[in-house]
């Protein structure tokens, strides 16, 4: 009998000891980017600021977090199960990414180059694709010509774009259209040079 | 002369309510209860809703919501999450660019956007008891109400 509570105590231990293991605490995690680059987390804690302590992590590697308590500050790997336990609603409700496009001009007008053409359908299944798509619209020109004209250009170029999504009979959020003329160079060029990769018409589908 | 400064003072103040008008981003995903509150008013999220600087962005306990920024920066919440923009400029050609959220409990995924890229320095999330400063990157951040606070 004896024995018995004891087992039963040390079982209890233990399951003190599990449970105060899983216990929540706020923390951060560094993940992998969808192109699987990895970019970086400078984390400080404002508790140990104000005591004068410098306690800043810098997180460097995919799938390793530091606690966000104020005091413990040595990053450590967080497993597959955790990050499911803890970011599973956040991650599964995430939004689709952003889509850039980038359409190209004959020279002087707005005129698509063929292979820019045979892109819409692409933009257009995006944006259909896309909660609620809300599409930005920048139209760029080359150095040829006046600097005032190339914004009338970038213009031109950016409206005709937005035409073509409207036609497509996509219903869009939000649209929103702007030139930049020659003041955005794809490629650097002198002035009055004629540039095909800097004749285009950047369009982001969010 | 004071009349002077007070009519400076009060023009000063509403500039950044003039900036707080903008739609920041939208809401592009939800699932459960998620609201949105602006200037103290909450209104239910819904796919479409537009986001201003100094909003809240709540979900209930059994909720979840996904928001995309005019910078591409993807924010989702899981469950019990209150998160506010503070800070939002984004002008890529003057650049003014900042980024400054606070997160005060709840989950959250960051795909971090067009200001983390040109200014990394410029994005940061605020916590409880920490601040996290974000250079081109996706992250995860949890809070629990009681972490950092006595």
């Amino acid at each position: 009998m004896i024995l018995n509570l004891k087992t039963g105590l040390t079982f209890f231990a233990i399951l003190l000891a599990v449970t105060s293991c899983a216990t929540p605490k706020s923390y951060v995690v560094l993940m992998d980017n969808a192109d699987g680059t990895v970019g970086k987390l400078a984390v400080s804690g404002t508790k140990a600021e104000a005591s004068g302590e410098n306690s800043d992590v810098l997180l460097s590697k995919s799938r390793t977090g530091v606690d966000l308590d104020g005091k413990a500050n040595t990053p450590y790997a967080v497993d597959e199960n955790r990050i499911k336990k803890d970011f599973g609603e956040a991650i599964a409700i995430q939004p689709p990414l952003p889509v850039s496009f980038m359409l190209y001009y004959k020279a002087g007008g707005t005129e698509l180059t063929d292979e820019s053409q045979a892109l819409i359908p692409k933009i257009v299944e995006t944006a259909r694709k896309h909660p609620a798509p809300d599409v930005s619209v920048i139209g760029h020109t080359d150095t040829m010509g006046d600097s005032e004209f190339n914004e009338q250009i970038g213009l031109q170029r950016a409206r005709s774009v937005a035409e073509l999504i409207k036609k497509a009979g996509i219903q869009v959020n939000d649209l929103t259209i702007a030139s930049h003329g020659e003041r955005n160079l794809l490629v650097a060029t002198p002035d009055n040079t004629s540039e095909p990769k800097n004749r285009r018409v950047e369009i982001t589908v969010r | 002369m004071i009349r002077f400064i007070m009519a400076i003072t009060m023009l000063l103040m509403a500039v950044p309510a003039a900036w707080a008008q903008d739609t920041i981003g939208f809401v592009k995903t939800v699932s459960g209860s998620a609201t949105i509150v602006d200037s103290g008013k909450a209104n239910t999220a819904q796919v479409g809703t537009p986001i201003k600087m100094g909003n809240t962005l709540k979900t209930g306990p059994k909720g979840a919501m996904g928001v995309t920024f005019k910078d591409n920066t993807v924010m989702s919440f899981g469950p019990d999450t209150e998160l506010t923009v503070d800070e939002y400029l984004y002008s890529p050609g003057t650049g003014k660019l900042k980024f400054g959220t606070n997160i005060s409990k709840g989950s959250m995924q960051v795909v971090s956007g067009v200001i983390a890229k040109l200014k990394p320095q410029a994005v940061t999330v605020k916590t409880p008891s920490a601040m996290i400063g974000c250079r081109g990157t996706r992250f995860l951040v949890k809070v629990e109400p009681s972490d950092g606070r006595e």
